[in-house]
Formats: structure tokens, C-alpha cells, sequence
């Protein structure tokens, strides 16, 4: 039982930074149908420059320079990579970019900090805490507690604020929103802005558990992606399950079952969810009207 | 116009006169990996290569002409690397090529050189197959020698200081599912069957892992004594780091890939202790490694050695190969390695005297008796055993 408890516990921890990630992919997507495929590099993006900074301050003051700095990298992925896409109606062509973006970041991320991987010093005590025969980081906790607080602060000021409401309505019905004098490209600017920026946070929360280094962000990236189609690329509530789901479901194979197959029942659920419920476990599915 | 004629002129004569001064040097290629996870036994072998290539330059290179070292990344690559295999025979025509310290770019590159007749010193890869690819009746002549201490030596090793040593009777293996994991699991496996052990727990995971919850919870669970890995740097830290977190720590014991500095620098405290087979290790207990282990400091400009064992082996290889080419008397892909086959001068490396470290038959220089056990201990790889440290240069043996 104890055993069970601690895989949770760490399913849990590894999850929310699933989630994180994949909360990012779907702000994008809620307000201009593209996907950021550079998220793991801009999660990575956001610890380096954490980590360059940490060098000069403390943990808690260097965390708004990062988030700033992964909205304006969000917003330099949008304006060079995205935008050109949406302007000429091009069905696939931000994929391309992004994905190009990504490796350039990736490259550039290699000459400026080197090639080897880092360690990430830890604000919090690294001494595990005990309860009730579980262990458990204190990174950890922050972990779980930070995803949850920015992705209920993107919410909130989506739900009360003026300008959330013009990214609500943007989701909606783009069109719509723009005949009623809402500036839809702004907005989508805007969702980069947000979707880099708790990336970067992702990155900042994680370094100190992982370790920091440009090839960090490759695979969460793409663990995250199948977190958003599982949960649905439109829900915000359907990341945090999905991410859950996944983080679980992998230590809990990796003990019951063999750490040689660990990825495969997450692998196996997005088939599952592809085949029977394509929009996610969450997601609302949209009738295209042509 | 006039301007323009000039400088292509200029440019021709500069070029050929570059062309002259290539054909009088001797090129040799160096492929490893410079970045990447693998890139500090990648940077630390080059960087022993250079060490002794500008040592031999010095006193007047070999049969005349100077070494010329063409260096290129293979990115830890097996595609890259067999890129690169083809750049150097074909474009570069080296005399041999140095390198390679990924066992699956040694394998997928050497198919090349053995066909184009040119040998290759392999000095950091360990996998127990890389020299046995190529072995007679199917072809007469192997052209693959290694310098570095083969897998097969290594897991013997490991379980011998595990099982013999300490008396360990349950050991859980933890290995990475790369190729170097994979076959490195295979081989301790084999050493632990020879001991009648079984491995109580056999655990997997993938680069860039970040949770090993699962792999040490079960390992935990089946009562391991002590943690055998075969894994690289990062990972291993993982390993480390993940055992402080559940509050259980037990000795790891594993592949030489545990002294790499990017294992002692992440593991912090929670890596001190861990022991691995060395063929080298940064002290300065002879005069020759004294020497080496100045220069190297004093070159590059740094105090730890990022992979000691690699700057060894590295410098190692290329005196074995300028040995080779001056008793052939020629730079033929054929003589170096009849050469090499047959060396009658010892050549006095960092890591041994090499008595005829090679026969037509036998292409490895590493035998199990010049392997020692290092240890973790304040940031830096130190003997573990006293003992080791005192009896120093140890010559090739067939004894086991």
C-alpha cells in the first residue's frame, strides 16, 4: 500500500509537469486552431535563462524576469513563425515553423550554454519530507502547486478580465469576435505571449528536479503532446487529467509491470482516446460547417 | 578587373602551396563526440590525442613529417558517424582514424575502414563486440585494435568487487536501453551467472529520464544489497538522486561511465561512493602520468579532467599508432596494422607500458590485470584500494 502510495505521489509530481506543458499547447490552439511545437524548447529556453540568472539573484526574484522573457520569446515565435501562416490561410505551414523554430532555439541554446547538462541549484531544502511512510520532495510540492496556481491565474484572467473575455471570445468564434471590433490578431499574439511564458515557468519549476540543458525539453515536449490530445486540445481541465493520467499510469507500469514497457499504456490510451473520442477525454467536439 | 586577377591568382598560389604542405604531413583521423551527453569522453580523449600529436611534433613527428589530426564530431550518432567515416577516407585520406566513444557509431562506422584496408585505434568504446566484427575465416585481416577496457573486462570487474569483494549476494542491474546499456546488461548478466548469482531486480529506463521511482522502488523492494549500472552521466546522477529521495541508499557499483564529470557534478553528495573500473585515474603515481597529467592541466587549463580515462586512452592510441608507422616505414593501411600486429618497440603510455599489446589474433591492449577500482570521494575519482595505487604500471597478461 505504501509502495502504491509513493508511485502516485511521484506519478502525481511528474504529471502536473505533463500538464504544464500541455496547458501551453492548448492556450494556442483555443485562439488560432496552431500548436507552438517548440514548447519543450521554450520550457528549456525559460531554465537556462533561469539558471544564467540565478547566478545573480535569488530563485523567487528570478522568476518574473523568466516568465517576461518567455512571453516575448513566445511572442517572437508568433510574430516570425505563426503569424505569415494565418495571414496567408496556410493549412500546415506553422507547423513547419514552429518545428524549425524549435531546432534553431535548440542550436542557439547550445552555443550560448554548452552541451553538457547542468545542475539547476534548489531554492527549497533537497532533503525528502516524510509523511505517512511516503517521501516526497519539497521541489516536488512546488511542482504540483505552481502548475495549479498559474494555470487557475490564466484561467481567472480569462474568466473576470476585459481582455480575457476577448480571448474567450476569440476561441469561440474567431470571425465573430473580429466583426465585433476585437482585435482576433492581438489576441492570438497574446496566447503565445501566455503559452511561452508558463513553458518557461515549467522550465524554472522542473530544472531543479531534472537537470538543465539544451536536449531537456525534446521529450517532455512530445510526453506533453500526448497529454493534450488525451485530455483535448480545448480544455483546460482535460490537461490536468490527461497529465495525471499519464504521469501515474507510467510509474505505476514501470513497477507493476516492467520498466522496459512504462510508455507503452500511455501510448496505448492515446490510440484509444484517437480512435474512440478524437476531440480527448475532455475536449467538446466541434461540427465544421463549410 | 586587375584587382580581380590578382587575387585569384594569389588565392591559386595560396592553395596550392597549402596542397604542398598537406601531402607532407601524415593525416590522422580523430572522431568522437564533442557534444552531446557523451561529449566529456568525447572532448577529454581528442584532447589527449592533440597532447601527444603536439609531443611527437615536437620532436620532429614520425618519418619525417609532421601529424596533421582532422578532427570531427560524430554527435554520439550512428549516422553521423558513418558521415564522418566516409568525409575521412574519401575526402581527407587519413593514414588511420582515433576515436569513437559510442559502441553503436564504432559498429556502424568500421565496416568502411576495414573495406579501404585502414586501421582504427578504437579508445574510449567498450562494448565487447567492437573488435570482433570483422574476424577470420570471413576476413583474414582485422583492421579494429581497441585501447580501452572491453565490457566483458568491465562487468567481470564489477561483479568481482561487488560479489567477491564485498560480499554482495543480492544485486539489482540498472541499465540504460541504449545500445551501451543494453549489451553492458548482457555481459553482467554473464559475469553474475558465472557466480551462480541471478540478479534480484533488472531494471530499464531511457535517456532523459527524469523519474526513477518505479526502477529503484523495485529494486528496492527485491531486497538489493547493492545497484549495478550500465547507464551514461546524466542518467546516472538521476540513479543518485532518486535513491536520497526514497531514503534508501545502497552502493552503486557500475561501468566506468560512473567517474565522467557530469555523474559527480549532479550527483553532488548523493553520487559519493560509487565505484567503477578505471584504466587510469588522475594521480600522479608514475613519472609518465605525472608528466601527462601537468601538461594536460597546464594545455587546457583546468584541474579535474573531465573523463580521465579517455585523455589516457586517447594519448595512449596515438603513440601506439606512431609506433606502428615508423617501424612500417610507411603510412599503407596494410604495413600500420602488420605493424601494430607485431610492435617490437614498448611504447610507455599514460595508462601502461605496451609490451606487444597487439597480435593478428588479439586487438585488444586492455587486459583485466591493468584495471583498477575507482572511487567517488570529494568531487574527484581516487583509488579505492591502497593497494592499487602502489603497484603501478602493469604490463599485458593473459592471466585473468
Amino acid at each position: 500500500m505504501e509502495i502504491l502510495a509513493q508511485l502516485i505521489v511521484s506519478g502525481i509530481a511528474l504529471g502536473m509537469i505533463y500538464a504544464l506543458i500541455a496547458f501551453g499547447y492548448q492556450l494556442t490552439f483555443a485562439t488560432s486552431g496552431t500548436l507552438n511545437f517548440g514548447q519543450g524548447e521554450a520550457l528549456m529556453l525559460g531554465a537556462l535563462v533561469g539558471l544564467t540568472l540565478v547566478g545573480h539573484m535569488s530563485y523567487w526574484l528570478m522568476l518574473p524576469l523568466v516568465l517576461v522573457f518567455g512571453a516575448l520569446q513566445g511572442i517572437f515565435v508568433e510574430r516570425v513563425g505563426v503569424l505569415p501562416a494565418i495571414k496567408t490561410k496556410s493549412e500546415f505551414g506553422w507547423i513547419m515553423t514552429t518545428i524549425s523554430l524549435a531546432i534553431i532555439f535548440k542550436n542557439v541554446a547550445e552555443n550560448v550554454w554548452g552541451h553538457d547538462d547542468i545542475t539547476f541549484p534548489s531554492p527549497l531544502p533537497t532533503a525528502p519530507i516524510q509523511f505517512l511512510g511516503i517521501r516526497v520532495l519539497p521541489m516536488e510540492i512546488l511542482v504540483v502547486v505552481g502548475a495549479l496556481a498559474i494555470m487557475l491565474a490564466v484561467e481567472m484572467f480569462n474568466r473576470k478580465s476585459i481582455y480575457g473575455k476577448a480571448v474567450v471570445a476569440t476561441s469561440n468564434d474567431r470571425d465573430a469576435a473580429g466583426l465585433m471590433g476585437i482585435n482576433t490578431g492581438m489576441v492570438i499574439t497574446f496566447s503565445y505571449a501566455l503559452s511561452s511564458m508558463t513553458a518557461a515557468f515549467a522550465g524554472v519549476l522542473i530544472a531543479p528536479l531534472t537537470l538543465t540543458g539544451s536536449t531537456m525539453g525534446v521529450v517532455l515536449g512530445l510526453k506533453a503532446f500526448s497529454v493534450a490530445i488525451i485530455g483535448g486540445l480545448n480544455s483546460g481541465m482535460g490537461v490536468i487529467v490527461g497529465g495525471l493520467i499519464l504521469g501515474i499510469v507510467e510509474t505505476t507500469t514501470g513497477y507493476y509491470v516492467s520498466t522496459g514497457y512504462k510508455d507503452v499504456p500511455g501510448l496505448v490510451l492515446l490510440l484509444l482516446v484517437l480512435a474512440i473520442k478524437p476531440s480527448g477525454l475532455f475536449g467538446k467536439s466541434v461540427i465544421k460547417k463549410v | 578587373m586587375k584587382y580581380k586577377i590578382k587575387s585569384i591568382v594569389i588565392a591559386i598560389a595560396l592553395g596550392a602551396s597549402f596542397t604542398a604542405f598537406g601531402a607532407d604531413t601524415i593525416k590522422v583521423g580523430v572522431s568522437g563526440p564533442y557534444t552531446g551527453g557523451s561529449s566529456p569522453m568525447g572532448i577529454s580523449m581528442r584532447d589527449g590525442v592533440r597532447l601527444a600529436a603536439a609531443e611527437i611534433n615536437a620532436k620532429g613527428g614520425v618519418l619525417g613529417r609532421q601529424i596533421e589530426l582532422v578532427e570531427r564530431d560524430d554527435e554520439a550518432k550512428n549516422e553521423r558517424g558513418v558521415q564522418v567515416t566516409q568525409e575521412l577516407i574519401n575526402k581527407e585520406h587519413v593514414v588511420a582514424t582515433l576515436g569513437y566513444a559510442n559502441t553503436g557509431v564504432s559498429l556502424a562506422s568500421q565496416r568502411f575502414y576495414q573495406e579501404a584496408k585502414i586501421p582504427v585505434l578504437n579508445n574510449v568504446s567498450t562494448g565487447s563486440i567492437v573488435t570482433k566484427q570483422f574476424l577470420p575465416p570471413e576476413f583474414p585481416d582485422n583492421y579494429i585494435f581497441r585501447t580501452s577496457a572491453a565490457d566483458s573486462i568491465q562487468s567481470a570487474i564489477i561483479v568481482r568487487e561487488a560479489i567477491d569483494t564485498r560480499k554482495f549476494t543480492k544485486v539489482a542491474i540498472l541499465a540504460d536501453s541504449t545500445n551501451y546499456g543494453q549489451l553492458g546488461r548482457a555481459d553482467l548478466e554473464n559475469a553474475l551467472a558465472k557466480k551462480n548469482i541471478k540478479p534480484v531486480a533488472e531494471e530499464k529506463f531511457n535517456v532523459k529520464d527524469v523519474d526513477m521511482t518505479a526502477q529503484l522502488l523495485k529494486a528496492k523492494e527485491a531486497g538489493a544489497q547493492a545497484i549495478l549500472t550500465y547507464a551514461i552521466g546524466p542518467e546516472l546522477a538521476q540513479i543518485a538522486n532518486g535513491m536520497e529521495k526514497l531514503g534508501w541508499k545502497v552502493p552503486m557499483i557500475g561501468s566506468w561511465t560512473l567517474s565522467m564529470g557530469n555523474f559527480i557534478d549532479n550527483a553532488g553528495k548523493n553520487g559519493e561512493g560509487a565505484r567503477m573500473p578505471e584504466t587510469f585515474i588522475q594521480e600522479p603515481n608514475t613519472p609518465k602520468r605525472k608528466a601527462f597529467i601537468e601538461a594536460y592541466q597546464k594545455t587546457y587549463k583546468l584541474e579535474r579532467i573531465a573523463s580521465p580515462v579517455s585523455a589516457a586512452q586517447g594519448y595512449d592510441s596515438m603513440g601506439l599508432l606512431a609506433a606502428a608507422i615508423k617501424q612500417a616505414g610507411s603510412t599503407d593501411g596494410v604495413k600500420v596494422r602488420e605493424a601494430l600486429e607485431n610492435l617490437k618497440e614498448n611504447v610507455e603510455g599514460v595508462v601502461t607500458t605496451y609490451v606487444r599489446p597487439f597480435t593478428h589474433d588479439d586487438h585488444e591492449a586492455i587486459t583485466m590485470n591493468m584495471v583498477v577500482i575507482g572511487e567517488v570521494k570529494g568531487g574527484h575519482v581516487v583509488y579505492a584500494y591502497d593497494a592499487d595505487k602502489a603497484s603501478v604500471v602493469r604490463e599485458k597478461s593473459d592471466k585473468k
